[in-house]
């Protein structure tokens, strides 16, 4: 790819804003292992081949600006404020060979980005079939935006083959999870107006149910759904250009769930009876129904048979504000190790606007149950400060949290004031501080299942803070009369001092055109000439 | 008259030409100083800056000061000590401010001023276009423009300075000022005039006038030339513009919802807590609960909040809206509707996409602690061992509405509460957005201040306006919404009230279409009002129009304190034995010795003022506020009447109490002038609170200064027993218990109980609004107790003690 041979960038990842936040507790782990999503916001770390942090410096520069031009979004406001050179957070991916000692590792995030279909075309346009068939076909920005969480994150590596020159992989993923009753709303009917009273699922147990009195019961009930239904059109056979023995279409349902599809389609079962996979014919149109399964009569099935469990996550994290008022305030990180034998370690990255001022000494880790900090837990703190305006803060941390148990991180914070014109329009709405990323490390001990060998990430949400914020309506009346008063009084006065008024008839006639110019230039010029002598005399 | 063809550059030059010589020298000069001024080696600003607070306060500084600016005017003549004294006059008392001017400037105005009048006798008029403008307003001109342009100018001096040069002028001052025999006339004349004993009348009156203009001011806010239209100012909001949709099958789900809460009724909290997670569980909710427990008045206040969060479907976390529908509401009446409308709404809720912020759904057990303890950990501000912290949280909290609808049967309209604890109010903004919706798209009446029926005429309107500046100055929480403002949350509870054709489907499109406007919020509200009067739902008095009044009354405080300051400075109030030296026989036999201020030669010096004692008495006065405080917050309800009652008869007393004591330790009778300082610390010290306090909770500081405006009055009278006794009798009436003891009467009966249950009904009044003030103390954090024991009952105090005290006059004539 060019960007590559233009700036010796060795791979880079990029993921547009996520909309939604991931429910951990009703979703479970994240897709990919959180390693293809970013922040709220849009973020980009990338490796960089160079001598000198300047070059790096210089080659972000670049690469900010190309990928900015490249997806529509503001990349290239990720100044030197937001980029920070994670030490201990992320690992390169791909072949590096030997030259990974003068890798530079830079990351940048915007925090208030939000995603917009203009995302999604050039988002599509570097797919093969841009869109226009295999699973891409589904891909609607009102669908993919109305969903409840959505990602979509490129991932650029270097693959360098055995004796073969290396090439540049690329990866796009899209991750959205729908809200199946939302979803199937109609185009053109999305006011989710009130249903008919007799639509209405009711739990026809309560002693006053009636014509006129329903205690909903739609939650509680399985779903059906279908393909075109939830996306509004059917799957557009599959991409030529792609790999005929990766199926494109798979699902994640128990064996015992009924799934009915278009004709044509094979299915593959999984051996471990989780999964399904279609196989699509290249030219047919594709839709698979999920019928509601009846919870009672013969043949009644549970929600067990309706759906996977999803698989737990290995920590869940969530941070909040604490405090009140314009001056100070503190940052609560509460982490949670839900697994009730194995203790978790992970970096755990914030990324802070110089703005906000941390106290690192006020840095505690307490453990839920016991009273008192606890700092042991906190193996190594990585701490670079921030400079004002210059740069922003970048604080990791190793942490180890032993099993079943909740941690608390706190610190506290100033705000600082910043001046008149740092403020952006909407100053009153706070400033977004960016997500913290956390790292969660490989475990080392050799019983260790799968899911632990290998990095996990996992992003927090993103924080709203607010500065004391000036009321910017009153230097703009302050600038309004001061104009006003001068315009009036003093330009006035002005004009009325410096000019002469005399009657038209009395006025000296002067030659219209160039010719009349020019008499006058003379004219002066000869009045200077003698204003010169006379003083020499 | 001359016509524009005179002005031109050659004639601007002459002008600046025709200056005299004086006045292009003091150009000169001052040019001189400011580049002096550049360098900063040493602070010529400070040196010869005038700052009037620095005149007015230092002790002896005033006397200093003044024979500095008697000596310069012996240099300067008379022309710079008048704009001085004006200015200082106008800066301190008319403005109450302490802006330092510097002088080079005042004479350049004064002498501008004087050139502009005289060019005026000659050229009236300046033409500009087809207006006329006098010459002689030039030099206005001249201040408004360098007032603009140059930074840390002081207009009012220029002003004065102008003003003098004018008034100079007009008499033959040119003659004045060149002859030097006219000047020790003119000095002799200004310094009478400083002497002069009806200057010193002047402020007793002035003060009363400030009292009366204040209480006049407040009676016309209602008018209509004084109250605005309310607007919605900002433009997100868009009130009403969205078609809402709540209705139909939800009213099934409502009925319900309702008989799940009618279920509930008898159950205690945690069974309802439990019944409700259930529901909000099915419905998609995240929820969470919280214990809390509050100690007041030796009452504990124990329960469990449940809340659930509906996350934004494509929100970030970092913003939410907050509803409110307690089990009960404030008057503890059991919030069935309400609770089921605010679960319905949920639901509801969660079928819509757009919502850009989460929306919190909390159900306290009752609209008083449940929620504060609730608020207070959402900010993390609570007591953790015994409140609980909050289990999950959402963002930065945008606004909060609550629902109050115990009220049964079809209903005509809503009231919309929105006081907020310590007298906060929330965002003008959101108060009109709802009239805006509830008026324009729901067709319901709105009301505030519980005036149903508003005749939009004066009595109305006042009503409407002192039940808000009553509700204010208690500022206790009068909904669950109440909690929610200390934290820069705009908050307003909805009660349905009357009878109409409005069902709970029309409150709960209310509330979606202010949900709706909320959720376009794109900035926390802040473009409205925070501070303003309601005087009916569509109409408010903003700050500007109604501080004034509460100024006005704590202004009357601070000139009575300098007055007294000056006066206890004079000869005649101090040591017998002092002035003796000083004076002759005759003038002694002056009684206040003012008139012989005026006999006396200006060289007298002024006596040395004996501050130690009457600020000693002040400072503990205030400290000992501590005591009723600490009592009155920290004991049990029972005992609280008769503890109130006890410490308000042994209020009568604790003056002389204090007058004895002071007399009898130290080692001489209290002497007028130490009575004078007394007074005079005590009100400086009452109007800067009052002052500072009026931009706090404006109702508050009118209230409180309205009643004590007695003390700015009360003086020893040694002489008369009845005067003496009668004030003394007029401040008791006036102190803060029994205030709050008429009050509690009023209260008992407006609540209507008469006869012979009315002394019952009367003390447990008492205690109902001492164990209210208690819990305010505990719970909401209140801070109105400490403005009435440690401002306004040291304040009374001391003025009852100076009432009562007798300085001896009979010694001092005898010497």
């Amino acid at each position: 790819m060019k960007l590559r041979l233009r700036q010796g960038c060795a791979g880079w990842s990029f993921s547009l804003p996520i909309l939604g936040r991931w429910d951990a507790e009703s979703w479970g782990a994240r897709p990919w292992d959180g390693t293809k999503e970013g922040g709220t916001g849009v973020e980009l770390w990338a490796w960089l081949q160079a001598d000198t942090e300047d070059e790096a410096d210089l080659k972000w520069l670049t690469l900010t600006n190309a990928l900015s031009g490249l997806f529509c979004a503001s990349l290239n406001f990720i100044d030197e404020t937001r980029t920070t050179r994670p030490v201990m957070s992320f690992q390169p991916e791909g072949d590096h060979g030997s030259s990974l000692d003068n890798l530079h590792l830079l990351h940048g995030v915007l925090p208030h980005e939000i995603v917009c279909t203009e995302n999604l075309t050039p988002f599509l346009k570097l797919l093969p079939c841009k869109g226009k068939a295999g699973i891409s076909s589904l891909l609607d920005g009102h669908k993919l935006f109305d969903a409840s969480w959505q990602s979509m994150a490129i991932d650029v590596r270097p693959v360098c083959p055995e004796g073969q020159e290396c090439v540049l992989q690329i990866e796009q993923t899209i991750d959205m999870v729908l809200d199946i009753e939302r979803s199937k709303r109609p185009r053109g009917y999305t006011i989710p107006r009130p249903p008919p009273g007799h639509d209405l699922k009711c739990n026809a147990t309560k002693p006053y149910h009636s014509g006129d009195t329903c205690f909903p019961s739609d939650f509680a009930e399985g779903q059906d759904w279908s393909i075109d239904q939830i996306f509004g059109k059917f799957l557009k056979g599959t991409c030529p250009l792609t790999d005929p023995d990766v199926p494109p279409v798979c699902i994640h349902v128990p064996e015992r769930r009924d799934i009915f599809t278009t004709a044509n389609a094979v299915e593959l079962k999984n051996p471990d009876g989780l999964s399904r996979c279609y196989q699509v014919p290249s030219d047919e149109q594709f839709s698979m129904i999920l019928p509601r399964m009846s919870r009672d009569g013969d043949n009644a099935k549970t929600i067990e048979d309706e759906t996977v469990e999803p698989e737990t996550p290995l920590l869940y994290a969530e941070r909040s504000f604490t405090g009140h008022g314009q001056e100070r305030g503190g940052v609560q990180f509460i982490l949670t190790n839900p697994s009730p034998d194995t203790s978790v370690e992970f970096v755990y990255m914030e990324s802070l606007p110089w703005f906000m001022r941390i106290y690192l000494h006020t840095l505690k880790a307490r453990v839920e149950g016991q009273s008192g900090a606890n700092d042991g837990i906190i193996e190594e703190i990585y701490y670079r400060p921030a400079l004002d305006r210059a740069r922003g803060t970048q604080l990791e941390l190793r942490v180890r949290i032993p099993p079943a148990s909740t941690v608390f991180l706190t610190y506290d914070f100033e705000k600082s004031i910043l001046r008149y014109t740092e403020y952006p329009p909407d100053a009153n709405r706070g400033f977004d501080v960016a997500a913290s990323i956390i790292t969660i490390l490989p475990s080392t001990s050799l019983d260790a299942p799968p899911s632990r060998r290998k990095i996990s990430n996992l992003r927090t949400t993103s924080l709203l803070l607010s500065l004391p914020t000036p009321d910017f309506s009153m230097p703009y009346n302050v600038i309004i009369f001061t104009s006003t008063a001068i315009a009036l009084a003093f330009g006035g006065l002005y004009n009325i001092l410096v000019r002469r008024f005399v009657g038209a008839n009395e006025g000296p006639e002067t030659a219209a055109g160039l010719k009349g110019l020019l008499a006058q230039l003379v004219k002066r010029l000869s009045t200077k000439f003698k204003g010169a002598k006379g003083k020499t005399e | 008259m001359p016509n524009v063809q005179s002005f031109n550059a050659l004639r601007a030059r002459s002008y600046l030409l025709r200056l005299p010589l004086f006045t292009r020298a003091m150009i000169a000069v001052m040019i001189a100083f400011a580049l002096a001024g550049l360098q900063g080696a040493w602070n010529i600003q400070e040196w010869g800056a005038l700052i009037p607070r620095e005149l007015s306060i230092t002790t002896k500084r005033f006397e200093t000061e003044f024979g500095t600016l008697t000596s310069l005017a012996l240099f300067f003549g008379p022309l710079t000590t008048i704009p001085a004294l004006i200015y200082v006059f106008f800066d301190r008392f008319v403005l109450g401010a302490n802006h330092a001017v510097l002088g080079a400037s005042l004479w350049v105005f004064l002498l501008l001023g004087m050139e502009g009048v005289r060019t005026y006798k000659t050229n009236p008029y300046l033409v500009i276009g087809t207006y006329h403008v006098p010459t002689w307003t030039t030099p206005l001109f001249m201040a408004v423009v360098v007032q603009a342009l140059v930074p840390g100018t002081s207009f009012i001096g220029h002003l004065c300075g102008v003003g003098t040069g004018y008034l100079c002028t007009s008499r033959p001052a040119d003659e004045l000022a060149r002859n030097k025999r006219a000047m020790p006339r003119l000095l002799a004349t200004i310094l009478t005039l400083r002497r002069d004993p009806r200057l010193l009348k002047l402020p007793p009156y002035l003060s009363l006038l400030c009292i009366v203009v204040g209480v006049a001011w407040l009676l016309l806010l209602p008018l209509h030339d004084y109250s605005r239209r309310t607007y919605i100012s900002e433009n997100a909001l868009l009130p009403g513009q969205v078609h809402t949709y709540f209705g139909g099958s939800d009213q099934n789900v409502f009925r319900a919802y309702r008989h799940e809460v009618d279920a509930l009724k008898d159950k205690d909290n945690l069974e309802i807590n439990d019944e409700l997670e259930n529901i909000f569980k099915t419905i998609g909710f995240k929820v969470g609960r919280q214990n809390y427990t509050y100690h007041s008045a030796g009452n504990t206040y124990t329960g469990e909040n449940v809340y659930a969060i509906l996350q934004a479907p494509r929100g970030d976390a970092t913003e939410a809206i907050v509803l409110v529908s307690a089990w009960k509401n404030v008057k503890g009446e059991f919030n069935r509707n309400g609770v089921a409308i605010a679960l319905t709404l949920a639901r509801y809720f969660k079928r819509w996409s757009l919502w850009s912020k989460d929306i919190i759904l909390v159900i306290p057990p009752d609209s008083r602690a449940a929620i504060q303890a609730w608020v207070d950990a959402y900010h993390d501000s609570h007591d953790s061992s015994t409140i609980a912290a909050l289990p999950i949280k959402s963002g930065l909290l945008q606004g909060a509405v609550a629902i109050d609808y115990p009220h049964e049967g079809r209903f005509e309209g809503v009231h919309i509460v929105y006081d907020g604890v310590n007298g906060q109010l929330p965002n003008l903004d959101l108060i009109n957005s709802v009239n805006n919706i509830a008026n324009g798209q729901m067709g319901m009446h709105s009301f505030i201040q519980e005036k149903l029926g508003h005749s939009d005429k004066y009595n109305d309107r006042l009503k409407t306006m002192l039940r808000g500046m009553m509700n204010q100055g208690l500022g206790h929480a009068v909904g669950p919404h109440s909690s929610f403002i200390p934290y820069h949350v705009d908050a307003i509870t909805l009660q349905p009230v009357g009878n109409g054709w409005h069902d709970e489907m029309g409150l709960g499109r209310l509330v979606e279409g202010t949900f709706r406007s909320l959720n376009n919020l794109l900035e926390h509200l802040h473009q409205s009002f925070f501070f303003y009067l309601l005087i009916q739902k569509d109409r408010f008095v903003s700050i500007g129009t109604y501080l004034p009044s509460a100024m006005l009354i704590a202004v009357n405080f601070t000139i009575m304190a300098i007055l007294l300051w000056v006066k206890s400075g004079a000869v005649g109030v101090s040591e017998p034995t002092e002035v003796s030296t000083i004076k002759s026989k005759d003038t002694v036999e002056n009684k206040e010795g003012k008139e012989d201020l005026a006999a006396k030669p200006p060289t007298s010096p002024a006596v040395e003022r004996e501050i130690y004692l009457p600020l000693g008495i002040v400072i503990a006065c205030h400290f000992l506020g501590a005591l009723p405080l600490f009592i009155f917050n920290h004991t049990p309800s029972y005992l609280l009447a008769p503890f109130f009652l006890a410490f308000s008869a042994l209020n009568i007393f604790f003056p002389s109490l204090i007058l004895n004591m002071v007399n009898s330790t130290s080692t001489r009778p209290l002497t007028l002038q130490q009575f004078f300082l007394l007074k005079c610390f005590s009100l400086l010290l009452l109007g800067m609170f009052l002052s500072s306090l009026a931009t706090l909770n404006f109702s508050l500081a009118f209230l409180v200064g309205l009643i004590s405006a007695p003390l700015s009055f009360a003086r020893p009278w040694p002489e008369t027993p009845i005067m003496r006794f009668g004030y003394a009798a007029l401040l008791q009436i006036a102190s803060p218990t029994s205030a709050v003891l008429i009050g509690a009467a009023v209260y008992a009966s407006s609540l209507g109980s008469s006869g012979a249950g009315a002394a019952a009904g009367l003390l447990d009044t008492l205690q109902h609004i001492l164990s209210e003030a208690a819990f305010g103390w505990d719970v909401w954090g209140l801070y109105i107790p400490v403005v009435v024991w440690c401002v306004w009952w040291p304040a009374w105090l001391v003025g009852s003690v100076v009432v009562l005290g007798q300085p001896n006059m009979k010694k001092m004539k005898s010497a």
